[in-house]
This record gives C-alpha cells, structure tokens and sequence, in this order.
C-alpha cells in the first residue's frame, strides 16, 4: 500500500514534534526513518498509526484521503504498529493475546486462531507456540509475535519502532529476512532506527529527521558520514579504544554455577582486573543474565564462590554486595532501575547513604543540579525520570553510582539511544574505570562489545567460554560463537 | 508544573459540582426539597455546640485510619484489612482494660496500657496481613479483606462467649467498663481531648514522616516501584511491612479509642466503616497528607449532618454515604479523564 | 498494567458502595406515612417527641409497633408531632461513631420535649440521656430502671419505663403451635439472650405445654419445644446468626411449626416457601399485628404489641405535668384483648388456624381471661432446680428475671462460656 503523509504538523505546548513532514512511500518499500532521540520520528509514527492526531496535515493511503483518530482506525485501514516496548498482555497465551485485539466475535475460536498462528508461523519460519505464554517469550520472540498478530488482523503497512534493540544478532537476521520477504509481498515497511548500520543493510530508501523536520531523504547506497551530518548536524567519531586495566583482582568467581528455570551454567571462572572491562556476548537468554546476577547476589549461585574485594560472599544478598561497593543497572531501566514518580533529587538522595531521619532538601537539590550538569542529563530536579528520553534515563541512572565503586555489572548499556548518547555513556564508564572500577556488561551489539571491553566472555545456551581477550577477536569471530559454531575447543575443556 | 496543577484542581471541582448536582437530583427524586435539605445537613452538622462536637467525635477515627492508609499506600499497599486492623485494636484495648480494671493499678495508667494494646493488635493484625503478602504470596486486599472476616468472628465470639454481660447472649457488646476507665472526655459529651490530639498528632506524623523523610522517601520508592528500590538499595520488604505495622498501629488507636471514649465496652461492628471511609478519604485528596485535615473533616460533618436528613425530610441516613461514595468516584473518574486529556493535549 | 489495577480497584470499591449505599436507599424514595392533619387546630405550642427505633419503621415487626404507636399518638393528641430514627442499634453501620444519647439531642434539636427509646439495646444510653437532659422527658420501652421492685433500680425522675406482658401473647401462640402441631415438634426462634428473652421463650413454652396436656390430653413428655438463638434481635449480615437459616433448619429437621421471637418475619416467609413446595409447616410470626399478611395460608396467629395506648397516656402526663416517674408492666384488656385503645397485648388469630382449633385459642384466651396463671409452681428450671414451688404463683419479679429457661425446654439458656 502506498503511503504519503502531507504537511503534517504537531506540537507538544512549545516544542513542534513533527513540522510540515512530507513523505511518500511506494507500496512494496522498505522505509528507514533515521533520527537522533527526539528528533520526533516516534511522534510521526505514532500519527501515522492513530494513537495521537496530527494538528494539521493530511494522510493519503493509495492516493485516498484517511482519517486515522485511534489504532482501532488505523489497523482497519491496513496500518499495524510495533512498538518499541511491545504492548502485550503478559500473562496470557499467545493465542488469547491475539484474541483480544480482534474485532467482533462474541465467542472466540481458539482452534482457528491456533491453526492460523501456525500457518504464520510456517510462512515465516518462527517456531511460536500458540499455547505458550507471552511473558515466557524474549524480547525477539514477542517482536515475531507482534508481528504475526499485525499481519493476522491484516496489516498492509508495518511500522517497526526501533525494533532491533534488545534482540540478538540471528533474530534480527531472521527478522530482517521476514521484512524482506513482507516488502516483496507488496507491503509497506516503515523502519524507524537510529542505527546506520541496520539502515544501510536494510532499507530501499531512508529520511531522516532531526528536531521534528524531514532534513532530507536518501537512496541506496547510502552515504553513512552524510547521514550522521544530517542525525547531527555534525560528524561524530567513535572513542579510542581505551584500556586501564591494572592489576589486582575485583571480583573472583570460582567454579561457579548458577541456574535457572530454563538454563544452567556452570564451571564459570573469572578473574576481573580493577579497571578491568569485561563484556558478555550472546543471543538473548544464553546465559549472561545469570552470570551477572550471580556477580551480585540476586541469584544464589548452586555451587562455587564469589569474591568481592577478597571477601567470600557467596550466598549474600544483593544488598550485602551493594555495601561492598558492586552496583547492578539491569537492562530494563523503568523497571528495575529508575522509580516512576519520583524526581530526580529524589532519586539522587534515594542512592546516597541515609544520613539521620529528615531528608536535607537543600542539599539534595544541589547535589541533583550538580549531577544534572555533570551528567548532561536534560531534565530538571524535579523533572520525574519517566518524563525524561531513554538516553536521559541512563545517564540519570550512572548519575545515580556511588562513588567509589569497585564492581559495575550492566546490562545494555546503549540500547535505544544514539550514538551520540552511547558515546557519552561510554566515556563515563571509562571514567570509572580510571578510577579503579571493574565493568562487566552484556550488549548484543558487537561493536560495542569489540570496541568497549578488554575481554569477552561468549555465551550459547548455558554454556561460556573462558574470557577471551577482545583484541583478538573479530566480528566475525564473535558472530559464530553467539550463534553456537566454533565451541569445539572449549567443549572438551568443559567436559575434561 | 503550576498549569498542571489548575487543571487538576479544576477537575477535582467539577467533579464535585457534578457530585453535588447527582445528589441534588436523588434528593429531588426523594421528594425533599434540595436546599432546604443541604441547609439541614448544614445545621445538623455545625448549627450547634452538640453537632459540632458530634462532628469532632466522628472525625477522630477517620483521621486515624487515613492517616494510617496514606502510608499503606504510599508503600503501594491497598490495606483493605484496616477494618479488621481497628477491630483488633478495639480488642486488645479491651483486653488491656480487663486484665486492669480489678486491680490496683491506677484508671489513667490503665487507660493507657489500653490505648498502647489497641496499637499493638492493630499493629499485630497488620503484621498478619503483611506477611500473609511478603511470605506467602497473597495479596494484600484479599488477606486484609479475609482478616476483617476473622476479626468480626473473633468480636461475635468474644462478645457472646468469654466476655458477655452475665445472663445475657446480645450482639450489644460486652459489659460497660466502669467509668473511671473512661478516657476523659469534655464534659457531657463523648468527645475526648485525647483522642482528637492523638488523631491530629497521627496525621501530622504521617505528613512529615512521608514528606521530609528517608524512611518517607523509601516508601514511596517502594510504593511505586518495588524492583527499582531493591536495587538501590532499599530493603523492600521490610518497608512493606514497616507501613503495614504503622497502619495497623493507628488503626488499633483508632478501635482503642472508639471503646474508651465512644462506646466503653467492646461490641461487633465497631470499626463502623471507618477503615474504608478513611480509604474512600485517601483516594478523594490524592494521597497528599496536607488536605487530610479538612476532607476527613467534611466527611464527618457529612455523617452527622445527614441524621438530619432522616429527623426532618423523612430520608434515610445513608444520603451520606451515597454523597461520599459519589464524590470519591468521581474525582477518580475525573482523574481518568484528565490523564487522557491530558496525554492527548 | 501495574498501575491500572490499583486504579480499576479502587473504582470498583467506590462502586460497591454507591451500590450497597443505594440498596438501602428505596426505604427514602417511599412517601413518608400521612401525618394527620390535626396540627391546624394545634394549641400554642405543639407537642414534639422523638421515637428512636432500633429497626426499620417498616420492618413488620417489633419498631413498626412502636412507629404506628406514634402515628396514633399524632392522631389522638392535636398538634402532636412524632420525630423518629431508624436502625438505631450498637455499631450501627447508619450512625458511625454516634452514641444512642448523641442521637437523641439530635431529635431534641428540632424539638423533642420526649424521646422514646424502643430497644433493651439502647437501655444503657436511655437511662444516660434522662440523666444528662433532664428537662426532657424519656421512655424507655422494655427497660427497667424504675421499677422499684425491679433489680437496678435507679431513680430517674424524668423517666418511665413500659413494657406489655407479652407472656399472654407468648401463650397463647404457644397454644396454637401445640395444638396445630403433627410431629409435636416447635421450634422458637430466638433473638439475643437475655431476661425479656428468656421469659418469653418460656411463656410460650408454657402455652403450648398446657394446651398440648390440657386441650389434647397428650403426654408433656412428647412435646419437644427447642429454642435457637440467633444473636440480635435482627439479621445483622456477618454478625447473627441467620434467622432465614434457622427457620429452614427447623422446618427440615421435622419442627413443623416455627414461633418467632425476633423482631423480623424470617420464619413465616420461609414457612409460606416450605408450604408451596408442599410441606405442611405453620409460623407464628410476632410484634406487629398485620403480620399475618405477610402470607396468610401458614399463619396460626401473631402475638402483637400494642403501644399506642401507653404512650398516649404518659405523653399526656408530660404535656399536662403530672408525670410521674415510674415502671408499667401493662397487660391485655380481656374485656377485648385487641381493642386498639385499651389493650396493650394482643393476638390476631391466622387464616391458618383451623376452626377447630380457633375455638380452642379462644377457649385458652377465656381461661387466661378468667385467671389461670401458667406462671404457678412447679415450675422447674432447665438445669432441673425448682424456680417456683408447687401451687406457688410467681411474682412479677420472678417472671421478669427468669435466670434460666425451663424444663422441658431444649436451647441455650445463658450463652456458653
């Protein structure tokens, strides 16, 4: 379906998310939209997709004119949305998931919506099982879920809102195939992202905006130092490739296993310098997020033992590593990091020592306005962090790290900010580590993971491999291990 | 910032207009002339020295179990247990009075041990349903709503069987306590300058404690996202139980004093309702600790006012409650809409 | 998600009690019963009281007596004005926090000069107000305070206390029960325990022996008369037991007669159930006398009270000034004992009641009329000590403070301990 959108306008009070956006995108297209946070290509899409409204402009689907005033609307004209965060419905099956967001039937019939799942599921080869339930799928499994559903309620455009953060390198793979394969059906793929590289891989043709203005469109092949130009305004370059490591052991991890429902991991050692940065590669769910549980006590290991500092903690809890100076920031910064609700200086006194009953109001707002200077967050002290763009939570959320710290265990550092935010995130991290502390972090972004860490642990299915030293690796290299090839020499050692 | 809070105080308005005109039209409906019967709730509640005090003897309670729920929720707890909380403590307190009243310790040093019992049930009761939810997964509206079940079980048993009036079996309660183990009160009324302090004291304690505090702050991060606070470092479970045990204390006050000052005996239904109307008040002023004064002030006047209601327009006393329960759903209507409104605008 | 819950919750509460708040609301929306249109004649000043209700005004029962008996007060004094509150009872869900003696300056606000207080449950407060307000006159219905012979006696001088010998009612109920009765089986359902309780339990015990012995000429020994408490003198959800319940385990367990000593018609509604599903039960319901309406194919009769006439009589004391305090234990006129002017106790007989056995009632009513006392020894008490020696009649005292109920009979006497 041919898709064009004409002068369109909106504004939040004083800011003008989208200022006269004209683009036209041909049926059978794959469409990047690329732009810094904020630059306003979520607000386009969501006008795009019903669930806020143009102040003025106007869409034309196939040369017809359309009023799109809900998401109920727009998928009725053939529009479905991905959203960054999938909007599902945790606890329930996939079939009931389904279900739910399909229009008339009092009387819902499970075996039909099974058997089209399956057939779906067929065309594209994904293996999701209709009885399964949604909050036991990954990031990348209820994107593919997302997906099917869309198509099932007979989505003619798809739009895909950042939609390979947070997946790993074969399901996103799979998942561009399944775009491809889409376009070729004739329909209209919107891909909006602020990775190049995704881009360039992916897209027929590419607009990108910046501060709400459509700063120009490109066509195959793209010109990555223009696009930067156009996101920036200005070209940006990568950090050195930095490396502190000192000696002197952090953390000690000592025939550590750990498990969980679905996986088991064992025979872990590491020896993590000061300064030291460690990075865990591997698809979604191979073991990294237990590893760097068990690192800080939020999972009891079932055998080995973890040093901090030279002190046994084995078995503490994470409380107890916190006080010995190991932080965790999990990959899910609204959930497990950040309180919505609450504002900035709040939370700045939350992570600070208590000192006596009654808060000391004065000095929690200059402590805030400091860290909001130093941290360049944008947002105020009483700014709520939900308020705040995804880059501005993670900086609140370093701008939250006691000082000094010896251990840092993160979880996706980077994903879904810009470079620009990347890089500063980075140099913060690197500050820490001059300052003599251990980072360990886990990303499905290999150049993240090549350029960051000084060593690199690969994860597949429960199994890992020794830290390997990340100058000897390629990208290359560390795509055949995350996707389970070139284990031979560590499996006999593991076995042995 | 500031706009926000215009439009949020017009809705809060309209909402009450529009409770106000539902009212009306129920009033009309039942055959009593509108004004004439707002003027009665008016004079019933202030138009003389006895209303007013009857007023002040209502508000005591509710001003207790807000303030006890304003921290339950600020800690994300829905302590519908509070009824049973206020029973529990109206129990002890008897209990305390009981294990005294025969002997040589002195009335006022009794009286207090019963206003310390009153606490302590209240507190224990809570504690129940605190760890019914942190150790044994149910939450808390169910546990709390199954524990006011046990406490009004526990009331009728005691009331007919170990602590009945001798020779008689009457849900009326339990012998009048001798009136030296009366909490003194103003002369001829059951008002008692203690309790109101207390109650007022209660409310002032929760403001700060949730406004300028660490332990106030933690709640709230608790309150609003129980992982983010584990992880910086607030231990959660303890904070869950901590305001569960606060709660439950202020309820258990609240039910020590209903049998020291109000009633002088133990009898079932004492908690009266107070507990959800104390939830009812938390919900209308939005959980900000300021507007408790006034609000559980306005809701006590409307519980005696409307007395007049049936005294002289024939109209039964629950007016009160439909105007209460109107308002309070409203303003949460209102809340709803202008969130939409808002993230639209 | 996580926060809509919270959310949904707290509207579905405020629902919940918009909901159960406008369930009780329908009693508002009636027509408040016509008051008379003597006030236009009214002297100077016209007579106010205020009646406080421990039920409903219109619960058929023991607070409607006492409502209608105001209704006739506005009717035979001019310019007299009846104030009233419904569901005045301990933790009253309508009066949170509201003492009894609170409620009644509320009616004294709008000009009560007499506040009747209808229920022993509100015997403490009565006697409390007439202390604290003692300009205004009290009466405290079913109370004892000041009866001189009584056990607390308390003087109060702006206080009288009235109650009817429903012992006669109680009788002759129990008389229709036994001599209607197949299986020999009556079941009493009882309110709370407690001296009133416990001596109208045993009159209509009494009755029903006598009429079962003496009318039938069967054995004392085949007739089971059990009581079951329910806790109050109404169904309070949660707290008594429920009448509703109790009547259906009678009925079910063979007791096909069912007396009722509540306030409410529980037993005769769920004996007309009973009757349409084809069993043949009967119910004498109790307090007010239309109450045999209520379903008249298993109606025996109903015991009433009759308060007009006293309260008639002390409001005039009041209004004149020749009250005296004092207590009144008024019987039935047995010239007529269903003179609405003159008899404080009565008895309407059901559509039930066979002719037979109406003949009989009215027969029992005569001997009564003509002085046999039920209350004469032996009588024994449940636990089998002598209460009343043999051809000894028992004093007002003795009847009013019976301690236990009587042989013969099955129930709780006190609560357990």
């Amino acid at each position: 379906m041919k898709v064009e959108l004409r002068n369109i306008h909106k504004r939040f009070g004083k800011v003008h998310a989208s200022n006269d956006i004209a683009l036209t995108i041909p049926a059978g297209t794959i469409q990047g939209i690329l732009g810094e946070n904020g630059a306003g290509k979520s607000t386009l899409m969501k006008i795009l997709s019903g669930f806020i409204q143009a102040d003025s402009g106007e869409i034309l689907l196939d040369d017809r004119q359309v009023s799109i005033k809900s998401p109920a609307d727009a998928i009725q004209l053939g529009i479905g949305m991905l959203h960054q965060d999938p909007l599902d419905f945790p606890p329930m099956r996939l079939v009931d998931n389904f279900l739910l967001g399909h229009a008339g039937g009092l009387f819902p019939n499970h075996k039909e919506v099974a058997w089209d799942i399956q057939k779906l599921n067929a065309q594209f080869g994904f293996a999701l099982d209709p009885e399964a339930y949604v909050d036991s799928l990954t990031v990348g499994e209820r994107q593919q879920l997302e997906i099917l559903r869309l198509l099932w309620l007979g989505a003619r455009v798809l739009i895909l809102d950042e939609p390979t953060t947070g997946i790993s390198a074969s399901q996103k793979t799979k998942l561009f195939e399944t775009l491809r394969k889409l376009a070729e059906q004739g329909k209209t793929i919107i891909f909006v992202s602020h990775k190049l590289e995704d881009v360039d891989v992916l897209c027929h043709k590419v607009a990108v905006l910046t501060a709400g203005k459509l700063m120009g469109e490109m066509n195959p092949p793209f010109d990555q130092k223009k696009l930067v130009e156009l996101m920036f305004g200005k070209e940006i370059s990568l950090g050195e490739r930095y490396s502190a490591a000192a000696e002197g052991a952090t953390l000690t991890l000592r025939d550590l296993a750990v498990e969980d429902a679905r996986l088991q991991l064992s025979n872990v050692n590491l020896e993590l310098r000061a300064g030291e940065v460690v990075g865990l590669a591997g698809m979604e769910g191979s073991g990294q997020g237990l590893f760097i549980r068990a690192c800080c006590g939020l999972l009891r290991p079932v055998h080995g033992k973890v040093t901090l500092n030279h002190l046994d903690l084995t078995g503490k809890s994470y409380h107890v590593y916190k006080q010995n100076g190991a932080t965790f920031l999990p990959a899910s910064r609204m959930e497990e990091g950040l309180v919505p609700g609450l504002t900035l200086t709040e939370h700045f006194i939350l992570a600070e020592e208590t000192q006596g009953v009654f808060i000391n109001q004065e000095r929690g707002l200059v402590l805030a306005e400091e860290r909001i200077r130093s941290f360049n967050i944008r947002g105020t002290p009483t700014s709520v962090v939900e308020s705040l763009s995804g880059g501005n939570q993670q900086r609140a959320l370093l701008a939250l790290l006691r000082t000094p710290l010896s251990l840092i265990l993160l979880e996706h550092p980077t994903r879904g900010l810009d470079i620009e935010s990347a890089i500063y995130i980075w140099g913060k991290l690197k500050e820490r580590c001059k300052q003599g502390s251990s980072i360990v972090f886990a990303s499905s972004d290999l150049e993240e993971l090549l350029q960051y860490s000084d060593r690199v642990i690969v994860f597949y299915s429960g199994k890992s491999t020794p830290p390997l030293d990340a100058r000897s690796l390629t990208a290359g290299k560390l795509g055949e291990l995350i996707g389970g090839a070139g284990w031979d020499e560590w499996e006999t050692e593991q076995s042995a | 910032m500031k706009k926000n809070i215009w439009i949020n105080l017009g809705f809060q308005a309209g909402a009450f207009l529009l409770a106000l005109l539902i009212t009306t039209l129920i009033l009309i409906f039942a055959g009593a002339p509108p004004l004439k019967a707002y003027g009665s709730i008016l004079s019933g509640a202030f138009g003389s020295q006895k209303n007013l005090i009857a007023v002040l003897i209502s508000w005591s309670p509710l001003l207790l179990t807000t303030a006890g729920v304003l921290i339950t929720f600020a800690a994300g707890l829905w302590n519908i247990g509070i009824e049973g909380q206020m029973t529990l403590g109206a129990i002890f307190a008897t209990w305390g009075l009981r294990l005294f009243q025969d002997t040589n310790v002195s009335p006022a040093l009794i009286i207090a041990i019963g206003l310390l019992f009153g606490m302590a049930g209240g507190a224990l009761w809570a504690a129940l349903a605190g760890a019914l939810k942190t150790f044994g997964g149910v939450n808390e509206i169910f546990g709390g709503l199954g524990l006011n079940f046990v406490a009004t079980a526990l009331t009728i048993y005691l009331v007919f069987g170990p602590w009945k009036r001798p020779g008689v079996g009457s849900m009326s309660g339990t012998k009048p306590f001798d009136e030296k183990l009366w909490l003194s009160t103003l002369p001829g009324t059951a008002l008692s300058p203690w309790g109101i302090g207390l109650s007022i004291l209660a409310v002032i304690v929760v403001f700060i404690l949730l406004r300028g505090t660490y332990f106030g702050l933690k709640l709230k991060a608790v309150g609003k996202n129980m992982r983010s606070a584990f992880m910086l470092g607030v231990p959660t479970w303890q904070y869950s139980m901590f305001a569960f045990l606060l709660c439950g204390a202020f309820a258990g006050l609240a039910g020590a004093i209903q049998v020291e000052a109000v009633y002088h005996r133990l009898l079932p239904n004492i908690s009266n309702g107070y507990g959800f109307l104390g939830l009812l008040v938390a919900m209308l002023i939005n959980y900000q600790a300021i507007w408790v004064i006034p609000i559980a002030f306005f809701f006590a006047a409307l519980n005696v006012g409307s007395i007049q209601l049936q005294i002289v327009h024939k109209m039964d006393s629950s007016f009160a409650g439909v105007l209460q329960d109107l308002l309070v759903l409203l303003i949460l209507l209102g809340q709803g809409a202008r969130e939409r409104l808002l993230k639209k605008a | 998600m996580r926060k809509l819950f919270p959310r949904l919750a707290a509207l579905a509460l405020a629902l919940m009690l918009v909901l159960s708040a406008c369930g009780q609301a329908p009693a508002a929306t009636e027509a408040p019963a016509a008051a008379p249109a003597a006030t236009e004649a009214a002297p100077s000043e016209p007579f106010v009281f205020g009646v406080i209700l421990i039920g409903a005004r219109n619960d058929k029962g023991y607070s409607q007596a006492h409502y209608e008996a105001g209704l006739y007060v506005e009717q035979k004094i001019p310019g007299a004005k009846m104030l009233y509150l419904e569901n005045v009872f301990s933790g009253s869900p309508s009066y949170p926090g509201q003492t009894t003696s609170q409620l009644a300056s509320q009616l004294v606000d709008q000009g009560a000069k007499l506040i009747v207080f209808n229920s022993d449950d509100m015997k403490d407060e009565a006697l409390k107000f007439a202390k604290e307000n003692p300009n205004i006159y009290v009466i405290g219905a079913s109370d004892d305070w000041t009866w001189k012979d009584g056990k607390t006696y308390t003087p109060s001088p702006n206080q009288i206390d009235i109650m009817g010998r429903m012992e006669y009612g109680k009788m002759m109920a129990g008389c229709a029960a036994a001599l209607t009765s197949k299986t020999g089986k009556i079941g009493y359902l009882g309110p709370l325990i407690n001296d009133e309780t416990r001596r109208l339990a045993a009159s209509a015990y009494l009755g029903a022996k006598h009429c079962w012995t003496e009318m039938l000429g069967k054995d004392a020994s085949e007739l089971q008369f059990k009581v079951t408490w329910i806790g109050f003198w109404f169904n309070i959800p949660g707290v008594t037991a429920d009448p509703t319940q109790v009547a259906d385990d009678f009925y079910n367990s063979g007791y096909d007669v069912v007396i009722s000593g509540i306030d409410t018609t529980e037993n005769i509604v769920e004996a007309k159930k009973m009757h349409d599903a084809g069993k043949e039960v009967w119910a004498l319901p109790y307090d007010f006398k239309d109450n045999c309406n209520v379903a008249p194919d298993v109606c025996l009769g109903v015991p009433y009270f009759n308060w007009g006439p006293a309260y008639l009589a002390t409001m005039k004391t009041a209004i004149d000034g020749t009250w005296q305090e004092g207590f009144q234990w008024n019987g039935p006129d047995w010239a007529d004992i269903n003179n609405p002017d003159t008899s404080a106790v009565g008895f309407v007989k059901g559509d039930a009641l066979s002719a037979e056995n109406s003949a009989k009632i009215d027969e029992f009513i005569a001997k009564l009329a003509g002085g046999l006392d039920l209350w004469t020894g032996p009588i024994n008490l449940q636990d089998g000590t002598n209460y009343i020696a043999d051809g000894k009649a028992a004093t007002d005292a003795e009847v009013w403070y019976l301690p236990q109920l009587l042989e013969g009979m099955e129930g709780q006497s006190v609560p357990s301990n």
